[in-house]
């Protein structure tokens, strides 16, 4: 039997060069493409075949055709701005990128799996929420803000593919916020300014997901796929208060009328990442999800805590329990 | 007379945790419950039980040692005084590892402070999905089947049930396979004599489904949110088993609001019953 030949976009950032790398270790696996518009790093590069195309080129039906995959790894999906991705450009490469990918996907014969790494902003930050949110609730709150539009948007596309596309096996891993020590996003900074601003009065839970894990998740899905969307997400979630005390961070409340002023302040000073909006959100309410999907259907079970992995991305190392 | 002797010591021992409860880094569950909250606010709420609302419970034998369990009450009030109150009798029968878990309407998780409280003391957010979790971890939980009709009660309409809405937590007690017991809590609709409802423009402001105008709120600011001091009884009446009608049956809609009417009926006759025999409200 021929391995399989996976296609991954967004190739060079965090995710795709990591799981690139992976994939192209596991013997299973004859050939491994990626796609993006910066260049892998050089070791990557001499491990898969790279091509360097917009997701929104015409050519992007030929070079699918060409590269004759199984599996599609959909991956160049940004929350947030990096180098050569202004924020104005998001919306257009989340939702006009997939609709184009989907698009050249439905005239692969050979395609088998899809796999999208989505994420758990999907849901929100919302006071009267469930405890743990489970996957048939993505559209019970409205969708508030522009990355949550994008998600909405981008994962009716792939409902739409998949309901075509009946022989096609469409996971869509709905990842809690991912931190660690390598990642860099406006998360983990957070995680490392000495002084956290917090919203007065509130105290919310959250649910984190350890870098290495979010890897794992997404090779784990591309190994057993399962129709639909997965919440990822440590175990254990945890009170902000108490993660900032573990990570001994000093917090300073705010109060929420005057949060944002406060928070763009600091931010425009240099001491605070930019805050989007989902971020604003979840620092007052919080997010926290069901994962029996994932520990039953998809077979997955992240190695570290929520506690865990906030502790290795701030590093430090895990103390005493308390 | 000597509760009110015992009143400083015990009001001293509930500021010093009051205070270490408001400072936060709490361990928690899952759910957000910090055992030693509970455990903080503990002297509050016995100060509360024994001289504010001077509380006698009865039939608390009927909650279960072990096991899931539901407890279906009448509620009154936008905070969830009588939740503490049932909770504070069940600690003093089962231990504090019998900590009932409660269902709270949606809105109060937006407000600053309280919900944070109440999340910590066991409250979650009401959602089926997350009851039926927490009867399957074998918690005790406790259910306000009027909603939030219930809370914006008139002052002349207290004691008089609301219908129960859809009949949700019966379901919920057919699904898991646990055993409900109707309790009546006869006081905790005197704490906020309601006199009449704030424009409910108003009220869309501060985001809350209404705004109690009572003697002392808004007229005294925030102190108006000290409640009255009435006299308690709360009423544990003997388990209801649905066992036998299976967890398909949660589907059967006409049996669902047929035994949803019953408990209601349960716990609207132990009201009366209990309304009777006392003397007045705050003595």
């Amino acid at each position: 039997m021929p391995g399989r030949r996976i296609l991954i976009t967004g190739v060079s950032n965090f995710w795709g060069s990591r799981l690139a790398a992976r994939l192209a270790e596991d013997p299973g696996v004859d050939r491994v493409i990626g796609l993006d518009t910066r260049p892998p790093g050089r070791l990557l590069r001499a491990r898969i075949t790279f091509i360097e195309a917009d997701l929104r080129t015409p050519e992007l039906g030929a070079h699918l055709r060409a590269a004759a995959v199984d599996t599609l790894v959909h991956n160049d999906i940004s929350q947030f701005p990096e180098p050569g991705r202004a924020a104005r450009d998001l919306h257009d490469i989340n939702v006009v990128g997939t609709l184009r990918l989907l698009a050249a996907a439905a005239a692969l014969p050979g395609l088998r799996t899809v796999v999208v790494r989505s994420a758990a902003a999907i849901y929100g930050s919302e006071p009267s929420a469930p405890s743990f949110i489970t996957e048939d609730q993505a559209r019970r709150f409205p969708l508030r803000t522009r990355f949550q539009r994008d998600v909405g948007e981008l994962e009716r596309l792939v409902e739409g593919f998949a309901r075509r596309a009946p022989a096609v096996t469409c996971t869509v891993l709905r990842l809690q916020p991912v931190v660690g020590p390598t990642l860099d996003t406006p998360i983990t900074r957070m995680l490392r300014v000495p002084v956290v601003p917090t919203v007065l009065g509130f105290d919310p839970r959250i649910q984190l997901l350890d870098e290495d894990d979010s890897i794992a998740a997404l090779r784990c899905a591309v190994v057993h796929p399962v129709d639909g969307p997965v919440n990822v997400a440590a175990s254990e979630p945890i009170s902000l208060s108490r993660a900032l005390k573990r990570t001994r961070r000093r917090s300073v409340p705010i109060a929420h009328p005057i949060y944002g002023q406060v928070a763009g302040a600091l931010v425009r000073a240099g001491g605070l990442p930019p805050l989007s909006e989902d971020i604003l959100r979840y620092l007052r309410y919080g997010r926290t999800v069901d994962t029996t999907r994932m520990s039953e259907e998809l077979g997955f079970t992240p190695l570290r805590t929520t506690l865990a992995a906030l502790e290795r991305a701030a590093g430090i190392a895990p103390g005493v329990p308390g | 007379m000597s509760g009110v002797l015992a009143l400083p010591r015990e009001a001293a021992g509930a500021v010093a945790a009051a205070r270490r409860a408001i400072g936060g880094g709490y361990r928690e569950d899952a759910w957000g419950y910090a055992p030693q909250f509970a455990r903080d606010v503990e002297p509050l709420l016995d100060l509360l039980y024994d001289h504010w609302w001077r509380v006698s419970a009865d039939g608390v034998d009927h909650v279960p040692a072990r096991g899931g369990v539901l407890i279906a009450a009448n509620h009154a009030g936008v905070l969830p005084w009588d939740a503490s109150m049932i909770a504070t009798a069940i600690r003093r029968r089962h231990g504090a590892a019998r900590h009932p878990r409660f269902l709270v309407l949606d809105w109060a998780f937006e407000l600053p402070w309280a919900s944070v409280a109440i999340r910590r003391f066991g409250g979650v957010p009401a959602s089926q999905h997350d009851a039926l979790r927490l009867l399957r971890e074998g918690h005790v939980v406790m259910v306000f089947p009027e909603g939030e009709k219930g809370t914006g009660k008139a002052w002349s309409e207290r004691y008089h049930l609301e219908r129960f809405g859809r009949g949700g937590f019966i379901e919920l007690a057919l699904r898991a396979g646990v055993p409900i017991v109707p309790t009546a809590v006869v006081g905790s609709e005197e704490i906020y004599p309601m006199i009449a409802r704030a424009p409910s423009a108003l009220a869309r402001l501060v985001g809350a489904p209404y705004l109690p105008i009572t003697p002392t709120f808004p007229l005294l600011g925030p102190f108006g949110a000290i409640p009255l001091p009435s006299r308690w009884r709360i009423t544990f009446a003997p388990a209801v088993d649905l066992r036998p009608h299976g967890p398909e049956a949660a589907d059967d809609r006409a049996l669902v609001l047929d035994l949803s009417e019953r408990i209601r009926e349960t716990i609207q006759e132990q009201l009366e019953a209990t309304l009777v025999q006392r003397r007045g409200a705050f003595l």
